[in-house]
Formats: structure tokens, sequence, C-alpha cells
């Protein structure tokens, strides 16, 4: 136990920081969308890093994870909300059926995408988020380009107290026991074989196989577990929270994007980088939509700018120079 | 039995032929070196044996069995350790997390734990005398730090063979024999098996393998003792080249002229 423990104490001001975020919410009132947003970044970015820190290959297609995590709530609750015996059950199922379709599709693109590298991994991942969405449009399966849209019949199998508190509460606490959990997972990782193993293919991956290592398994594992992270936040925080889904809502480059600005800010392959990049990245997006709508993204993109040639292993990789040699370091990673 | 047999290799890269039918044997405990000039096909078997490479001909009978066709991945837990020629650290890591990283996928691999790992790579960054960079990355290292920093790296993974791809290449007179000293002395602590890939540093090659094998053009030349390998007209010719009738005549001039001077 004495040998072990202290591989866990950078998990500390992770949890911490989420701690702080869940009690502000919930205590402070009209708090609670705000940090739920912020969570939902954090959870994101961290999920992300889970394969992109370890591995080093950057996943362009990542939001295919969370917009299957979406479809799988949503068929989950669109075709069995019927069976009135299943109550709160419908959810569970949900959720099981957002797991699959994301072991599925990460499996798919593992074999596919994974014995690419660099650029080519990244426009394999877009193509592959890409065609799904005109598969499902084009197919006109689950709904088509119209989506699904199911609040009705959640509300009908649940009441409309159960579902206000689901999707009002529970959704939003889910995300965070998600983003707690990609946490763990990451560091669990970090500290195993796991982590040497994809260590050492990121830096050479040819040297890496001569060692024994069986680099695609490694890979897969971490990509699977990604997928998983992603597809959990989309069930909960788009699927169960919105009652709806279209996939021209859902497959947008464009959250891959978010959580790649993400975890660049906050520092790449580092534990406490998403949480940091996440609150940056939240806040201000938050704040500034408030004080200047419209323009948000007029001055957030030189922000960004700045900060990633100013700081290029974001603000915890800067820190964690800082704090090197000092007794504070054990707890950053 | 022979702990490693290749019966017959053939690599062929589009007309080249890389490795040219070579057979070899080496029976376990025993150090051999492959010898020959820029070119002639050490690199490419040495990526065959460790499954870089698949040949098109021929078989790789490692302890036994027939790895001819086995992924690079599975060879390193039965027993092949490499490391290469220009060094291949893994450069973010430390040089305990790298040399850590060898127990872990090596032959122990079932067996160890990453704390184990850690305390097996600190035995071997002992026993190669890096243990004043132990939580350096090993990125930092320089040339001949690296080098070590690999052979701890191999040892750790415990295997029964080690191929030491141009252990020596680069390196002065001192560290030569320095390394020569230390591949001998593993060899018997360890009680491995070990092929050493030496390119042209005769000197190291005379104090290091009772027996090498000659390459030349991808074949097989001689596989002898160490000095009647060296001392065979043709790998001369290798080396050094065909007497032309220039050539003779210099060195009639050249022995006339210190004739002289006695």
């Amino acid at each position: 136990m004495k040998k072990t423990l202290p591989k866990y104490y950078p998990l500390i001001p992770v949890f911490a920081a989420y701690l702080i975020m869940f009690l502000i919410g919930f205590f402070v009132p009209g708090m609670w969308q705000m940090v739920a947003l912020l969570a939902f970044y954090c959870a994101l970015g961290q999920s992300w890093n889970i394969f992109m820190g370890m591995t080093g290959y950057v996943d362009f297609g990542y939001v295919t994870f969370i917009a299957l995590g979406t479809y799988g709530m949503s068929l989950g609750i669109t075709y069995c909300s019927q069976y009135e015996w299943l109550g709160i059950g419908i959810i569970v199922i949900g959720f099981i059926l957002a797991m699959f379709l994301a072991s599925l599709s990460a499996l798919l693109e593992a074999f596919i995408a994974l014995r690419l590298r660099g650029a080519y991994f990244a426009i394999a991942c877009i193509g592959i988020n890409e065609g799904l969405r005109y598969f499902i449009e084009g197919a006109k399966i689950w709904g088509g380009s119209e989506g699904l849209i199911y609040f009705g019949a959640l509300v009908q199998a649940l009441g409309r107290d159960t579902v206000n508190q689901l999707t009002s509460f529970w959704a939003d606490f889910s995300v965070f026991i998600i983003a707690a959990l990609a946490a763990f997972l990451n560091m669990h990782y970090m500290r195993s074989k796991i982590g040497y193993a994809l260590t050492a293919v990121r830096e050479d991956e040819d040297a890496a196989k001569v060692m024994g290592i069986n680099a695609n398994k490694y890979k897969t594992i971490a990509f699977l577990t990604s997928g998983w992270l992603g597809a959990g936040v989309g069930a909960m925080a788009w699927g169960l929270k919105l009652g709806y889904v279209y996939p021209g809502d859902v497959f947008v480059i464009h959250y891959t994007v978010e959580c790649i600005v993400v975890v660049l800010l906050g520092g790449a392959g580092t534990l406490l980088g998403p949480v940091v990049g996440g609150l940056i990245y939240g806040l201000s997006k938050y704040w500034l939509a408030v004080i200047m709508p419209g323009f948000q993204l007029l001055i957030f993109a030189p922000i960004i700018i700045i900060i990633i040639v100013a700081a290029p292993e974001g603000v915890v990789g800067l820190l964690k120079r800082r704090l090197k040699g000092t007794r504070l370091e054990m707890f950053i990673e | 039995m022979a702990l490693l047999k290749l019966e017959n290799i053939t690599k062929r890269f589009g007309g080249l032929v890389a490795v040219d039918k070579v057979s070899l044997e080496i029976n376990e405990g025993e150090l051999i070196g492959i010898v020959g000039p820029n070119g002639s096909g050490k690199t490419t078997l040495f990526n065959v044996i460790s499954g870089v490479y698949t040949p098109e001909e021929g078989k790789v009978i490692f302890d036994g069995k027939d790895i001819t066709r086995l992924p690079a991945y599975k060879r390193a837990p039965l027993g092949l350790g490499r490391t290469f020629q220009i060094p291949r650290p893994f450069s973010s890591a430390s040089v305990r997390e790298n040399v850590a990283i060898g127990a872990m996928f090596g032959t122990l691999a079932d067996k160890v734990t990453v704390d184990d790992s850690l305390e097996i790579a600190d035995r071997y960054i002992d026993l190669v005398g890096l243990e004043a960079h132990r939580d350096k990355a090993s990125g930092d290292l320089t040339p001949v730090e690296k080098k070590l920093m690999e052979i701890a790296r191999a040892l750790a993974m415990r295997p029964k063979l080690l191929l030491m791809d141009e252990a020596m290449a680069g390196m002065n007179p001192k560290d030569i024999d320095d390394m020569v000293k230390f591949i001998k002395r593993i060899k018997e602590e360890e009680k491995i098996a070990i092929i050493s890939m030496v390119e042209h540093i005769m000197r190291a090659v005379v104090g290091l393998a009772e027996r090498v094998m000659v390459m030349n053009q991808g074949a097989k030349l001689v596989d002898a003792k160490t000095e009647e390998a060296l001392a065979d007209p043709r790998v001369i010719e290798v080396y050094l080249g065909q007497p032309t009738e220039q050539s003779k005549w210099r060195s009639e001039v050249w022995k006339e002229g210190k004739g002289e001077d006695e």
C-alpha cells in the first residue's frame, strides 16, 4: 500500500477542482448551468486526452464517439419507452447502447485508421465521421436527417417530475462522474504497463515492437477507453439532457476542435491539463458570449493563438516545469 | 541443440539481394561476431532475426521454434533482445523507465509488475554504470551513454540471445576496449548468447569473439574461429581489395626504400 499510494497523488488536485466546481454549482443559485458547461468541456478534454496524450495520435474524428453515444441514448429511449415496466431502466439501456455503438466504431476505426500515422490518421478519422453522418442521413436509418425527437416519449414513460430532475440535475451530474472517471483511468493507465508501452510506442513504434510491445493492442485499449468516455458524455449531456438528436447537430468537427483547444490550452498529455483548459475555455467562452454576444469567436481565436505560442506545453506544462524539484511536484502530472 | 538456427535466409528488396542464402547456428552461451564491410547485409540479417523483415526464403528457428513469420513483438518474450546501430531510446522517458520497459515486455512479461520492473531496471542500470543518470531523460544522454542504456534495456528483457548492432561504432580505442571487456562480462554473468555486429573495427572483433562470420555482398564468406577467419585471404580481399600491379609495385618500392634505410 505504501508503495502504490503516492502514485495516485496527482489525482488530488483534479478531484479537488471537480468537487469545488460541483459544490459551487450545487449551492450557489443560478450557477448550475455554467458549472455543467465547464464540466462538459473538462470531461471531453480529459477523455480525448487519454488517447492523444498517451499515443500522440490526434483524433480529429473524436466527435463520432460523442455523436454515437447520443444516438445510443436516443435509440434506447425512443424504442424502449413504450415498455412501461422498464421505468428508469430505459436510461440504462440507452447507456449500454451508447457504449456498444462506441465500441463498435472504436474497433472498426482502430482496425482501419490506427495503422496510419500522423496526418493520415487524422484525415481518416474525419472521413469516418463524415461518412457516418451521411450514411445516417442517406440511408434514412435512425430517423435519417430529421433525427429523433423523444422528449415527449421520455415524459410519458417516466413522468414530468422525474424527467425534469433527470435533465436538469442527473444528466449534468453524470458528466462530472465521467470526468472524474476519465481522470482516474488516465492516471491508472499512466502508472501501469499500458502507459509504459504507449510511451515507447509514441517515441519509437518500431523499436517498441522489437522490445516486445504489441503496439496495436495498447493503442486500441487507449482508443476504446477514450471512445467509451466520449460516448458517455454524449449520451448524458446531449442524449438525455436535450431529448432530441439530429445528425447535422452531433457529427460536427467543431466539437473535436473544442476538445483539442481545451487540451492544448491546459497541456497535452498531462492529467490536470484538461481541467485547467476546460475551465479557461469554458469560462472565457461563457463570459465573452455575455459581454460581446456574436463577437466571441473573433476575440477568442487570437487569445488561443497567443496562449499556444507563448506556452506550447500548456498552462500545466509550464506549471510542471516551475514546480520541478519542489515538494509540490508529485501532485502535478 | 542450437539456440538460433538460420537456414538459407534470403531477403530481397526489389532486385537487390540484401541477404543471400545465409545459414548460421549459434549455441547457448556463445559469443559470435558478424563482420563485413558496409552494405554486406549484416543489418538486414539482424532485422530478419528480430522480426522487422520477413525473409523471402529460408527459416529462422529460435529455441526449437520456427519464428520466421512471427511478428517482432512476439519474439521478445521468447528471449530475443537487441540493440540498435543508432541508439533508439524512448527519449521523453527517463533512463529508469526505458530499462523498465525492457523488463516489462521481455521474457518476464507475464510475471512482473511495474514495480518489479523498476527494481530490475535499477539492477541493470547499476550493471552498465549509469546510476548517476537514473532519472535523467534518456534523450539527454551522450551517445555512449545511450548505447549503454540500450544494453541495459535489452538485458532487462532477460533474453537468451542478445543481438548487438554495432555496439562500438564511433567510440575511441579506450572505450572500445572497455566495451569489449564489458560485453564478455555480461555474457558470463547473464549466461546469454550474443551476436555482435562489427563493421570494421578489427581491434574489437579480435578481442571479443571466439568465432566470427564474415559477410560480403549479402552472402556468407567465412564462418570460422576469429584468428583463422581474419587471416583468410578472401577476408583480406574484401576489406583491402585485390592487389593491383600498381600496388604491388608500390609495396616493392616501399620495401626497397626501407631496406636502404637500414
